[in-house]
């Protein structure tokens, strides 16, 4: 009856906390969403439109053809007369010089403000085009297409000629694979794992509180079990731990893709997320009881848990993914629990894994969590054991 | 229903004793007034009594199980949460059911006259409404032993005067009290015992009933005190001081008493003023304590 009394009290208490609802639940809501638009031009499943202009001095049989064949390289690509673009030059001899060996290609310029992968994306597909221009000439010649033949079906023809099926398989959850996710794979775990977290901020300013005011020597006059004390902090706040887990990822799957973001996929058995998500509620709680041991007042507690929870954060690749760090951010990455917990989530959406691929990161949480709530509930114990009277005299 | 036998505390790092060789009873129905000055062990005292440490030596004997009500001095409640929910969930942390648990509250709610303010937040209500909350919480205990720590500092007169009778009813019942307090009228108001704590040792433990019997003297000249008066005052070993125009002359017994008036009417000048009264707590605290507060 007291512990379910306690309990009740607490999720009231932090019902009417507006300040720990919105760290909890609006401000990871935010910057997952946020996170997400930025990073929405990293590993796109469909790659974006590359504006190009193709600038054809002498317009041929040839030159159509390789202009057909270059959009198809390029779907949804825009093909512009602005010369401030990327840009494709044909030589005014383009269609005679398609049997020349070696041969001399159409000229590339690129603008200064064009990135890498879309100078790679057009390198590629010019040089397909022209590959399959050149084949197009070669069997129109051998009169094996029929030059009268629709320009779609030619290339169509053109295409069975050099296409080939290939086999492709993913080797799942192997190594890291924060590299392959996409804005939503990252940003929902990523921010989820942060908001996580951010119970250590609630639940020690609730015991600093009880410790501050005379709540807590009433408590202890009941008298009152240490452990229904502890209890009466972990149960409701594990539950809100779980209820962040599920709304912030429901954004992620529901919300996102309304927003024009990729929705999140979620791969993997069901189990392995409950098993994930009770890891790094463990993690979450256990560190809240040790911050609010060792806490004296509720600025110190909200100055320790806002504090380390934003270094986890920086070096666990939550706020920076750690494929973007450099090798010895990375190792030091390995020490934060937030990283364990990224790494275990991006396996299960992005490598696909199951229970036993994130059985290691799993037993770091819970390892985390035994060592932070053994050093807790040795410190609290000491902490309430010397609680005094009060006054003020 | 708690004997205090021979109880030392010594605080961990600490040189000396913070309570020396403590004993005490307290009864069934007794009321008792605590007084000290401030590190005089009273905290520790109350902290032993509620538990919250145990002593270094010594005993607490407790005739049955315990079971205390507390007002601590500092607020005792939930600032977010409505007079009413503070009310309910120490019932139900109190293991309050049924008609026993209705009675209880209804009792705490009308000691503390919270009737109007049981759906406003704790932390909105003003000081003295928040004393009243927090001496509801205490009471609503179903305690053999309540522990009340300054409970009416910042409260209204009237409010004072409903409390003082709630704890006097509560007496009345049966229950045990141990009741600290700067304002020591409360203390003679409401208490049947006094025991002055003085550098962590009891150096008082009187029923007030008992109080000496001796009075205290204070007499007025217009000017300067007669120096026959002086010597006689030194001849008859009295304790006395000299302020300005005034004589003060602490614990008369009765002979004292008539001797002196036999020697005050024959001298010059007469007296302007004199008053011949029994010593309040107050008085007998500062001669005791010799003056510290």
């Amino acid at each position: 009856m007291r512990l379910w009394a306690l309990s009740i009290k607490e999720l009231l208490l932090l019902s009417r906390d507006w300040h720990a609802l919105g760290a909890l639940f609006i401000m990871p809501g935010l910057f997952l969403v946020i996170m997400a638009f930025a990073m929405s031009a990293i590993n796109q499943d469909e790659l974006p439109a590359v504006n190009l202009s193709v600038d054809i001095p002498n317009p041929s049989p040839a030159s159509a053809f390789f202009l057909a064949a270059l959009e198809k390289q390029l779907p949804q690509s825009q093909v512009q007369a602005d010369t401030s673009t990327n840009q494709i030059t044909l030589s005014p001899t383009f269609a005679e010089q398609l049997h020349d060996n070696p041969h001399q290609g159409p000229k590339l310029s690129f603008p200064a403000n064009s990135d890498t992968l879309s100078r790679q994306r057009i390198r590629s597909a010019v040089t397909i085009a022209l590959a399959q221009t050149r084949l197009w000439d070669f069997l129109i010649d051998s009169e094996l297409i029929s030059d009268s033949a629709p320009l779609a079906e030619q290339l169509q023809q053109v295409q069975l000629q050099t296409q080939s099926e290939l086999e492709e398989y993913q080797i799942l959850s192997s190594g890291a694979v924060g590299n392959r996710a996409n804005a939503s794979q990252m940003s929902v775990p990523a921010w989820l794992i942060f908001g996580m977290f951010f119970i250590v901020l609630p639940m020690s300013n609730s015991l600093q509180l009880e410790f501050q005011s005379g709540v807590l020597v009433r408590l202890r006059a009941l008298p009152l079990a240490q452990s229904t004390l502890l209890l009466s902090k972990l149960i409701p706040y594990s539950l809100i731990n779980m209820l962040q887990f599920v709304l912030l990822f429901s954004l992620g799957f529901f919300a996102l893709p309304l927003l024009g973001l990729p929705a999140l996929s979620i791969h993997g058995n069901e189990l392995a997320y409950f098993v994930l998500a009770i890891c790094i509620t463990s993690a979450c709680c256990c560190f809240g009881l040790l911050i609010a041991a060792v806490a004296r007042n509720t600025e110190q507690a909200l100055l320790l848990s806002a504090g380390s929870n934003l270094i986890l954060a920086a070096i666990g690749g939550i706020m920076v993914p750690k494929n973007m760090m450099p090798i010895s951010m990375q190792h030091i990455a390995e020490l934060s629990p937030m990283s364990w917990a990224l790494d275990a989530f991006l396996t299960l959406l992005v490598g696909q894994g199951e229970l036993k691929d994130i059985a290691l990161w799993c037993y770091y949480l819970l390892a985390f969590a035994l060592c932070t709530g053994a050093a807790g509930v040795i410190l609290l114990h000491r902490r309430v054991q010397n609680t005094l009277w009060t006054t003020q005299n | 229903m708690l004997e205090l036998s021979h109880l030392h505390y010594r605080y961990p790092d600490a040189e000396q004793d913070a309570l020396v060789d403590i004993n005490f009873k307290i009864q069934q129905g007794q009321c008792i007034g605590l007084l000290g000055a401030n590190g005089a062990g009273k905290t520790t005292l109350l902290s032993l009594i509620a538990q919250l440490i145990t002593p270094s030596a010594g005993q607490l004997r407790w005739q049955q199980q315990p079971s205390l009500g507390l007002v601590p001095q500092t607020l005792a409640f939930y600032a977010k949460l409505s007079s009413q929910e503070n009310l309910h969930l120490f019932a139900d942390l109190y293991l309050l059911k049924g008609q026993q648990r209705q009675q209880q509250l209804s009792l705490a709610i009308e000691a503390a006259q919270l009737e109007s303010l049981l759906h406003k937040k704790a932390g909105q209500l003003s000081g003295g409404q928040q004393r009243r909350l927090n001496f509801a919480l205490g009471i609503l205990a179903p305690a053999q032993l309540f522990l009340f720590d300054e409970v009416t500092v910042g409260v209204d007169s009237i409010s004072r005067q409903h409390l003082l009778n709630a704890i006097k009813q509560l007496k009345q019942s049966g229950k045990s009290i141990i009741y600290t307090s700067h304002y020591l009228p409360e203390i003679e108001q409401i208490t049947e015992r006094v025991i002055l704590l003085n550098a962590g040792k009891v150096q008082l433990d009187i029923a007030l009933a008992e109080q000496p019997s001796a009075h205290n003297l204070v007499i007025e000249w217009t000017s300067g005190i007669p120096n026959e008066l002086v010597r006689l005052c030194q001849q008859q070993q009295l304790d006395f001081q000299q302020q300005h125009n005034s004589l003060i002359i602490h614990a008369l017994t009765q002979p004292q008493w008539t001797t002196l008036l036999t020697h005050i009417s024959h001298t010059t000048p007469a007296p302007t003023r004199m008053n011949y009264s029994k010593p309040s707590l107050e008085q007998l605290y500062l001669q005791v304590s010799g003056g510290q507060l």
